[in-house]
């Protein structure tokens, strides 16, 4: 008799639940894609996705919405409609703790001590696709409690472009209700916003100082060229829409577009894949990224 | 290093007086080990864990608890081992029977998260392999579970200046075998080296505990260390470091092991580091319920 291995996973755990398997090939199918993982704990919020998918379509199983999202000529639009489920309710602010972490513990460090023989001290984040802007403003909160120790003295410019004038006038007024500000401690809504009424606070003028909000779409090559110098640059769930040729386009612009020794960051379950050879691929805890190397030796 | 001062630490770590004798079940619990799940026979398993009270009591006590649901609690150690699983019980072995030989009282680091480190770089170093077609993943595991086992000589032996070192590693964010060069002259590398020849362990397990840190410098099994490195390094920046903020970033390709384990591996080229990384945050959360059934409750991560 051989023992079976048991699920280390208790009963309980959403993850233990039965899955379909059709949600893995799905799974697998939106990985090839989009570049989007959903890791087996997580396959719930893909099954969800699919469940309201399935009910505009009144398909009756997984393997019906599969075959609905395999047929030609619906799957490219279909498979839209899905990736906007699964990455609803993905914006907020403060969305990856491990992004921001890395961001302040290891890359800021590192740009101070890089940039310390310049004299103007200048750092250049762009958030490129900031659609209602969320990530500048968690940027910029960030940047502003990093002012009087790291970047004393430095001049933080942080640029938002999305390619939807609507996106771009909600992230100008900067007025967030709850769902927006469940991550935000109530130490920076506090220090950070002002009320607008009982369920909306507004960002206060000193944050939004920091950030350049405009209209810009990522494959317009003429405009790309111009977005220089940049020594972050954040684009979270938005190359997911992108075919692989515009998307290998786009992203040997922000290669260019970064400095030497600049960091890239898509969302949390997002993978470049193997679209650009001369990004690096790095880990930081909790978190990967994509390094362009200093010019120097191209090693950490 | 110098080789004065190598053969300084290690006449220092030759002399640690406390070091223990090997635990009885260590070894055939390692052979266990070294099998696939489908080849392990449940009676061996039984054997093992009739073999010690402690830890025959631990399987009854934790397959009897409400996490398993179970209606009435097995009553035999058959039953239990059933209850529990394979990987459980090989745990609660391992555990226990180290447990034994560097008691808990002894502990600067707290175990709970000294086995998730290490179980945790066991199942990389298992999936690991799993996607190199020549690698013994069952070898890697084993090599992943005990590759850190210098950090219990050194609660053991050199609790003081090994508790400096991990206050200085969580205050500077530094890698803790950093820190422990800095503060104690030496790593847990040297002095797991100086227990794992006293147990006797196998060749490539020790040159696994002495060089995963500097790949480079192993002579025996180079690919199986190189594999080590790489797995040990992917579990800290995912969650199943030591408890506390390493602040570097790692780039894996870039690192000498992964040319090492390239030059025996081909296949390495095509892996999609990015998707297994994804796919290891789902291994994290196996290793908390594995580790929580074991310790009582999982630590914080890091």
């Amino acid at each position: 008799m051989t023992i079976v291995p048991q699920p280390a996973v208790p009963a309980s755990s959403k993850a233990a639940e039965v899955i379909d398997p059709v949600y893995r090939q799905i799974r697998d199918l939106v990985y090839k894609t989009s570049g989007i993982y959903k890791a087996e704990e997580k396959l719930y919020l893909l099954a969800d996705g699919c469940g309201r998918r399935m009910k505009q379509l009144a398909a009756r199983t997984p393997r019906e919405y599969w075959d609905r999202l395999n047929a030609a000529p619906f799957r490219d639009a279909e498979l839209r409609e899905l990736l906007n489920e699964i990455t609803i309710g993905e914006t907020c602010l403060f969305r990856s703790q491990a992004q921001l972490d890395a961001l302040r513990k290891v890359i800021l460090p590192e740009i101070v001590v890089g940039k310390t023989k310049q004299i103007t001290k200048r750092l250049r984040i762009w958030s490129a696709g900031c659609s209602t802007g969320e990530e500048p403003y968690t940027l910029a909160i960030n940047m502003l409690e990093e002012s009087e120790r790291l970047l004393k003295g430095w001049t933080v410019e942080i640029l938002a472009t999305d390619l939807n004038d609507r996106s771009i006038e909600t992230a100008k007024a900067g007025v967030y209700g709850d769902y927006a500000l469940r991550n935000t401690s109530e130490l920076y809504r506090r220090k950070y916003f002002s009320t607008v009424d009982e369920k909306k606070l507004e960002v206060r003028p000193e944050v939004k100082k920091l950030i350049t909000f405009s209209r810009l779409n990522l494959q317009d090559d003429s405009k790309m060229l111009f977005m220089k110098g940049m020594d972050l640059i954040f684009c979270c769930n938005v190359l997911i829409y992108f075919d692989a040729v515009s998307k290998s386009k786009v992203v040997s612009h922000f290669f260019s577009n970064l400095n030497f020794g600049g960091h890239f960051f898509l969302g949390t379950s997002e993978s470049l894949m193997k679209l650009n050879a001369e990004f690096h691929l790095i880990h930081f805890p909790g978190t990967i990224a994509y390094w362009k190397p200093s010019l120097s030796s191209g090693k950490l | 290093m110098t080789t004065s001062s190598d053969a300084k630490i290690r006449e220092r770590v030759q002399q640690i007086e406390t070091l223990p004798a090997i635990p009885a079940v260590f070894l055939p619990l390692l052979k266990l080990l070294s099998n696939s799940a489908e080849e392990v026979k449940v009676d061996e398993v039984v054997r093992l864990v009739s073999y010690d009270n402690t830890i025959a009591g631990h399987c009854l006590r934790l397959a009897g608890s409400p996490l398993f649901g179970l209606a009435q609690a097995p009553k035999s150690i058959k039953g239990a081992v059933i209850t529990l699983g394979l990987r459980r019980v090989e745990t609660i072995l391992l555990t226990c029977c180290l447990g034994q030989a560097f008691p808990a009282t002894k502990w600067v680091l707290d175990p709970a998260v000294f086995w998730r480190h290490s179980l945790g770089c066991a199942m990389v170093c298992r999936k690991f392999s799993e996607k190199l077609a020549a690698a013994d993943s069952e070898r890697a595991y084993m090599a992943g579970l005990l590759h850190d086992i210098g950090f219990m000589v050194n609660c053991l032996a050199f609790s003081k200046e090994f508790s400096k070192a991990m206050a200085s590693a969580g205050q500077e964010g530094i890698p803790l075998g950093e820190a422990e060069q800095s503060t104690m002259g030496f790593t847990h590398c040297e002095t797991g080296r100086a227990l794992a020849e006293k147990w006797r362990l196998a060749d490539d397990i020790i040159e696994v505990i002495t060089h995963h840190h500097a790949v480079e410098q192993s002579q025996k099994a180079q690919p199986l260390v190189a594999l080590v490195h790489l797995s040990d390094l992917l579990c800290r920046m995912r969650g199943l470091g030591y408890g506390y903020y390493e602040r570097h970033k790692v780039d894996l390709i870039a690192d000498p092991a992964w040319a090492i384990l390239l030059k025996e591996h081909r296949e390495l080229e095509g892996v999609d580091l990015v998707r297994f990384s994804f796919e290891l945050d789902e291994a994290v959360e196996e290793i908390e319920a594995l580790v929580a059934t074991v310790f009582g409750s999982a630590p914080a991560r890091a």
